[in-house]
C-alpha cells in the first residue's frame, strides 16, 4: 500500500494581485446585455434567399494592468506619461517598457506631463464611426504633449475647423470631474490662451466650403 | 537555394455590397475555385496540400474560425489549414505564408481563400469595427476611424510633397474609371459611371483632404488563388504561369503618432524618417522584394502594379515609398499621369480598392489575381475590353497594406 504524503506547497507569486475596492457604474439606462438574439428576418420575393438579423451585446472588462496609472490620472485631471530611466525618452501614449532596443525593454517610470501641447498634424472629419456622428465636424489633431517623443490623437475644440494650423500651441482641457470616466475622452485640446488664427486664405475657404454641408447634415440626425 | 514560387490561377466573386447572389462564404469560395478550373482544367481539388485562409475580422461574420466552414465545404478535410490575419495586409500576408510554404519544400500546391463580409452591419458600424484594429484605448473613442488617421497623415504629407487635392483626385478618378472595364468591380456594379477630377473634388467631406470619392469601397467579396512549385505550374499551366521573384514584409507602429522618433527606424533610415507621413514599412518591404528580384530601378524594371489604394492619398504615398518618385517630382509624377493605363507604369488597372472594392481579407488576393491576369495575358478574357490591359506586361508589383501603414508587403511577379 502506498503511503499518502501531504505536501504543503507555497504558490509562486509573480506580481501583487490587485484588490478592487472603488467601483462606479455609469451605464446609460436601457442598455441591456442581451447576448445573442435573433431579432428579425427577410426573405426574397422568389422565396430562395433569406437574411436574418442577429443582435449581439456584451459587456467587456478592459483590464488596464500596468497602464492603469494613465487612465486613473485622467480621472484626476492629470496627463501621466512614462519615461525611460536609462535613455530618457518620454511617451504619451505611455509605454511600460522602453522602445529603444539598446535599453532592452527597460521598465519605465511614471511622470506627470504638462497640460500643454503642440499640433503635429490635423484633419477635419466630416464622417466618423457610428458613436461619433453627432459630434461632426470633428477637428482631430495629433499633438505632442510636453517633451513626449510621440504624438497623441484627440479632438481640438474651441476653434473654427478651418482655422487649425500646424504647430499651433494647445492647452489640455478636462471635463468636469463628475463627468470623467477614465478614458481619453475625459480631455480634449483647445487653442492655447492668447492664440489667434491667421487670416482667411484659399485653403481655409476650401475647408469651410467642405464643412458647411456637414453642419446641415448633422442637424438631420435623430 | 529556396524553391521558385509560382502562381497558376485564381478568381474572385463579384465584389459588391448587399445582395450579390454570392452571399454564402463557402459557396462563393467554391465558385471561385470552379472559375479557376475553367482557366486551368488540369488543376484538381485533390492537388491542394495546404490551404491558407485570409480573413480579417470575425466581427463581420459573427463567426470565430469561419475558415473551418469553408474548408470542409470544399471537401478538403484532412488537408492542413490555417488562417492568416494581419489587418488590411491579410491578403499579402497570406501570400507571403503560402510562398514560404512552397519555398521551404514542405508543400507543393497551396490554395488561398480570402474574404470579408462587410455588409453584415451598417457602414458607420463597419467603420467602427475596422477601427478596432487601431489602439482602441487611445484612438477609437476620439472620433477616430481609419479615414481620419489617413487624412491626418496625408494632410501633412501632401504639403511636404507639394501635392494638392486635385492631384490625388486624378488617382481617385483613374482607379474608379479603370473599374468601369471590370465587370466584377464594385464601382462597375453599383455607381457605374465615369468620373472626373471635379466629381472627386465635389464629393462629400470624409476627413480633409479626403472626400468620399477618394475612399475605397466597403465590400462583400471572396477571392481564391493557387501558389505552387514550378514543377506543378509546368504541369497545369505551362504557358501562363507567373513566378513570385521577390517578396518583402515589414511592420510599423500601430498608432501613427508613435513613429515620429521610433528608434528602430532611426537605426535603419536615419533621423526624421518616417515622420508621421511616410510608409516606412512599404519602403522597407519593397527594398526586400526588389533585392530578391534583382530590381535596381523599379520605375524602369516594373511594368505596372496592383497596389493598396485604400485612399487616393495613400496611393500617392505608396508611389513614393516604392521609389517611383520623390519629394522633388511627386506632384509632376501624378500630373503627368505616369500611372494611368497609357502611362509608363500603370497602377491599379483592375480598379484597385477604390474601384474593385476592399473586402479586407480578399483584397490582397484580388490584387494578386489582377496582377496574374495581366502577366498571363488573361485581361481580354476577364475584363470587358483590352482598354485596361497593360501592353506587353512582363513584371508587376503587388502591394498589400494594413493599419496606418502598420504592416505592409510587396511582391514582384514576372511572366514565366
Amino acid at each position: 500500500m502506498s503511503q499518502v504524503v501531504t505536501m504543503k506547497s507555497k504558490k509562486i507569486k509573480f506580481a501583487e494581485e490587485p484588490t478592487f475596492t472603488e467601483r462606479k457604474d455609469y451605464r446609460p439606462e436601457g442598455v441591456k446585455e442581451t447576448g445573442l438574439a435573433f431579432v428579425g428576418h427577410e426573405i426574397s420575393e422568389d422565396k430562395t434567399v433569406m437574411n436574418q438579423f442577429l443582435h449581439y451585446d456584451q459587456l467587456y472588462t478592459i483590464r488596464h494592468g500596468w497602464n492603469s496609472k494613465f487612465f486613473i490620472g485622467l480621472l484626476e485631471g492629470k496627463i501621466m506619461g512614462t519615461r525611460c530611466p536609462n535613455c530618457g525618452d518620454t511617451w504619451v501614449p505611455v509605454r511600460t517598457h522602453c522602445w529603444n532596443l539598446d535599453c532592452n525593454l527597460q521598465k519605465t517610470e511614471w511622470v506627470e506631463m504638462p497640460l500643454t501641447a503642440k499640433v503635429h498634424t490635423w484633419t477635419v472629419a466630416g464622417w466618423s464611426g457610428r458613436s461619433s456622428l453627432k459630434r461632426l465636424p470633428i477637428v482631430l489633431v495629433y499633438a505632442i504633449i510636453g517633451d513626449s517623443k510621440v504624438a497623441i490623437a484627440n479632438e481640438l475644440h474651441g476653434i473654427n475647423p478651418w482655422d487649425v494650423e500646424f504647430n499651433m500651441p494647445l492647452k489640455i482641457v478636462f471635463k468636469p470631474k463628475e463627468q470623467r470616466i477614465g478614458a481619453v475622452t475625459d480631455f480634449h485640446f483647445e487653442p492655447a490662451d492668447g492664440w489667434k488664427p491667421s487670416p482667411m486664405n484659399p485653403e481655409k475657404e476650401r475647408i469651410r466650403e467642405l464643412v458647411e454641408p456637414v453642419y446641415e447634415w448633422v442637424k438631420t440626425l435623430k | 537555394m529556396a524553391r521558385k514560387v509560382c502562381i497558376v490561377g485564381g478568381a474572385t466573386t463579384p465584389f459588391d455590397y448587399g445582395a450579390t447572389g454570392f452571399e454564402s462564404i463557402e459557396g462563393g469560395a467554391a465558385e471561385c475555385i470552379k472559375e479557376t478550373q475553367q482557366d486551368i482544367p488540369e488543376f484538381l481539388l485533390r492537388d491542394l496540400d495546404l490551404m491558407i485562409y485570409s480573413h480579417f475580422s470575425v466581427h463581420f461574420g459573427h463567426q470565430l474560425a469561419p475558415e473551418w466552414i469553408i474548408h470542409d465545404h470544399l471537401g478538403l478535410a484532412g488537408v492542413p489549414h490555417y488562417r492568416v490575419e494581419n489587418g488590411g495586409n491579410t491578403g499579402g500576408s497570406a501570400l507571403y505564408a503560402a510562398s514560404l510554404a512552397i519555398m521551404s519544400g514542405k508543400h507543393d500546391v497551396v490554395g488561398i481563400v480570402g474574404w470579408e463580409t462587410m455588409d453584415s452591419v451598417s457602414q458607420s458600424q463597419a467603420s467602427e469595427f475596422i477601427a478596432l484594429a487601431s489602439d482602441t484605448r487611445y484612438e477609437l473613442m476620439v472620433g477616430g476611424i481609419y479615414p481620419i488617421y489617413y487624412a491626418a497623415m496625408a494632410n501633412k504629407w501632401m504639403k511636404e510633397n507639394k501635392v494638392t487635392e486635385e492631384d490625388v483626385a486624378i488617382i481617385a478618378a483613374k482607379n474608379k474609371n479603370n473599374a468601369m472595364d471590370n465587370p466584377k468591380a464594385q464601382w462597375y456594379r453599383n455607381e457605374h459611371k465615369y468620373i472626373t477630377v471635379d466629381d472627386v473634388m465635389n464629393s462629400r467631406l470624409i476627413a480633409y483632404p479626403i472626400k468620399k470619392y477618394d475612399c475605397c469601397l466597403m465590400t462583400r467579396g471572396i477571392a481564391f488563388t493557387i501558389v505552387c512549385s514550378e514543377k506543378y505550374a509546368k504541369k497545369v499551366n505551362p504557358d501562363g504561369y507567373v513566378t513570385v521573384d521577390g517578396m518583402g514584409l515589414s511592420s510599423c507602429t500601430i498608432r501613427a503618432g508613435d513613429r515620429l522618433n521610433y528608434p528602430a527606424w532611426k537605426e535603419r533610415y536615419g533621423p526624421g524618417y518616417p515622420e508621421m507621413t511616410e510608409f516606412a514599412a512599404c519602403r522597407n518591404s519593397a527594398e526586400q522584394a526588389y533585392k530578391m528580384a534583382g530590381i535596381d530601378d523599379p520605375l524602369k524594371e516594373i511594368d505596372f502594379g496592383e497596389i493598396h489604394d485604400a485612399f487616393s492619398t495613400s496611393e500617392a504615398q505608396i508611389y513614393k515609398a516604392l521609389g517611383l518618385a520623390d519629394e522633388t517630382n511627386m506632384a509632376k509624377f501624378i500630373r503627368d499621369e505616369r500611372t494611368s493605363i497609357n502611362g509608363d507604369i500603370p497602377m491599379n488597372p483592375g480598379g484597385g480598392l477604390l474601384g474593385y472594392g476592399h473586402p479586407v481579407g480578399a483584397t490582397g488576393i484580388m490584387s494578386t489575381i489582377e496582377c496574374f491576369y495581366q502577366l498571363a495575358g488573361l485581361i481580354p478574357k476577364k475584363h470587358l475590353s483590352k482598354k485596361t490591359e497593360v501592353k506587353d506586361a512582363k513584371c508587376g508589383i503587388v502591394n498589400s497594406h494594413a493599419g496606418t501603414g502598420t504592416s505592409i508587403s510587396n511582391f514582384i511577379l514576372r511572366r514565366s
